[in-house]
């Protein structure tokens, strides 16, 4: 019967109408994000030992890192800058990281007005925190490649 | 005094029916058109050229941006490539392998979904639009626990994946395979035995095999038109001559035969995916590469059975850690080559349907 088809169709979306509706009311709620989520970045700075290895992982060039030397000839943290509006949150810079110290957040709201207020400044937005003990020994090899790369 | 003249009409660059910014100019004469110029390269960014100035680690994550809709795809179609420049295919552990065809054979659905929604979308049937993105939603949420993103995932590397499967992905995964068949049914109930659909589509546009292979088509655009291939079969990469299914074929090569391929093959999909859960091994998941990347002297090309057809890269490795030349072979832009032909005589609004039945995406086409 000619038509037969429409009902049908027609017949699944009165269906789904009675149903419970899957829409997620954002922003009331909230949405459960996975674990490996990559929304902004956050650096643990005392843990960082300034190696610079997610500099060179990053495709873009987006990380920029401040360093001194300290009186025992040890690098020490002084700066660190993301050009997030360059950032492809491809996570090479997290898994470069030898002491987990540069880490992603679930925050994905990086919307800002103006353009400046994109960018991040991990070293002087860090909050300190008891938990961020001091960085631990980076494994030999993890030296080695620095300079390789 | 009456008189009629031939219009001349731009579709796109910005139309909601060109999927991306994609410009074609018609000639029309009345509602029918006479003359159909493709013009690409609004969303060129030079990604081939960027390959050269990155290092072979750093350009993975510039594949998402190709295919935007099938980046894990197009990750993988990479890899192999490089995998196969660097003599480490054989090497790559079997858990990844599987892992790579269980994202791979996920990431075919949701693109198959996309494409499902927006052919509804282009004949008007809203609410099949809103069925075919509320699974594809469901697919992106287990490749976002996998990688961390849902279109830009960055998960493929050399040797094999960043990380190993989630605690409690199986689970989810098993979740959702048992929805698909019901939601799949539901996409051929609300729309294929549609009679305003059938009368869009079924008889439309009609690529003919012959014209098929003149034109370079590869995938389902192919198997549409009647032609038996499957790179999956056919030169079985990965782990893929261990898993049985079916190739669907169509012979009319219509606008509908290119829709049902695709609702087809999403079932077939699916099948892997359950033979690969069955056959999934514990085991690392990276073999063991160098840490800096350095393929000697010599040039590749390799390809995979993308979601759109085959996806082939084509590198030059002058020894160094950056591709001397990297070249993609891109499907979408051997598809659309035939627009201009096929849309010779059409109707307009039956015009963008066929448009839109070739499944093109804008990102790979300019690159
Ligand atoms: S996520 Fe990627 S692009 Fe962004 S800062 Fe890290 S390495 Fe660079
Ligand atoms: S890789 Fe880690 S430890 Fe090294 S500079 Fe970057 S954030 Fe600091």
């Amino acid at each position: 019967m000619y038509g037969q088809g429409l009902i049908k169709g027609l017949s699944i979306t009165l269906k789904h109408f009675f149903e419970r509706k899957i829409t997620q009311q954002y922003p009331e709620e909230r949405p459960v994000l996975p674990d490996r989520f990559k929304g902004s970045l956050t650096l643990k700075v005392p843990k960082c030992i300034a190696c610079g290895l997610c500099a060179n992982s990053c495709p873009n060039n987006c990380i920029k890192i401040e360093s001194e030397k300290d009186e025992n000839n040890k690098k020490r943290l002084t700066g660190y800058k993301v050009m997030l509006e360059r950032c492809l949150f491809c996570g090479f810079c997290v898994e470069a990281c030898p002491t987990k110290a540069l880490l992603w957040t679930k925050d994905f709201e990086l919307t800002k007005y103006f353009r400046e207020d994109v960018n991040l400044d991990l070293f002087s937005s860090y909050v300190p925190s008891p938990d961020d003990e001091k960085p631990a020994k980076p494994a030999k090899e993890d030296e080695e490649s620095a300079q390789a790369s | 005094m009456l008189k009629t003249q031939e219009l001349t009409l731009n579709l796109g660059p910005h139309h909601p029916s060109t999927h991306g910014v994609f410009r074609c100019v018609l000639n029309l004469e009345g509602e029918y058109i006479t003359k159909a110029v493709n013009h690409l390269g609004y969303l060129h960014r030079g990604i081939e050229k960027l390959a050269e100035s990155r290092t072979y680690t750093q350009f993975i994550p510039y594949n998402g941006r190709l295919d935007y809709v099938a980046g894990m795809l197009n990750e993988w179609a990479y890899v192999m490539a490089v995998e196969k420049l660097m003599g480490i295919t054989e090497e790559i552990p079997e858990r990844a392998e599987y892992i790579r065809v269980i994202v791979g054979e996920l990431q075919r659905i949701a693109s198959h979904g996309i494409y499902f929604a927006s052919m509804a979308l282009d004949v008007a049937g809203a609410s099949a639009w809103f069925y075919g993105f509320r699974d594809r939603d469901e697919v992106l949420d287990l490749l976002e626990m996998v990688s961390g993103q849902r279109l830009m995932h960055n998960y493929m590397r050399f040797g094999g994946v960043a990380a190993d499967l989630p605690d409690g992905f199986m689970n989810k995964l098993d979740k959702l395979l048992n929805k698909l068949p019901a939601a799949i049914e539901e996409y051929e109930g609300i729309l294929l035995g549609n009679e305003i659909f059938r009368a869009r589509t079924v008889g439309v546009a009609p690529v003919s095999r012959e014209m098929a292979l003149d034109y370079g088509f590869t995938g389902p655009n192919l198997r549409a038109s009647g032609v038996d291939t499957d790179l999956r079969r056919d030169e079985p990469y990965s782990v893929y001559d261990r898993f049985k299914f079916n190739v669907p074929v169509r012979q009319n090569g219509d606008t509908f035969d290119r829709v049902i391929v695709r609702i087809e093959e999403m079932k077939e999909s699916i099948k892997i995916i359950r033979q690969a859960m069955e056959g999934i091994p514990e085991g690392p998941v990276m073999a063991k590469v160098p840490k800096v990347i350095k393929p000697p002297v010599g040039e590749v090309y390799s390809r995979l059975e993308n979601a759109k057809g085959h996806l082939g890269f084509h590198i030059v490795s002058d020894g160094s850690t950056k591709p001397y030349r990297l070249r993609i072979y891109s499907p979408c832009f051997v598809n659309i080559g035939i627009f201009p032909e096929m849309a010779k005589g059409l109707h307009l609004m039956d015009a963008v349907v066929a448009l839109a039945s070739l499944d093109i995406v804008l990102g790979e086409i300019d690159r």
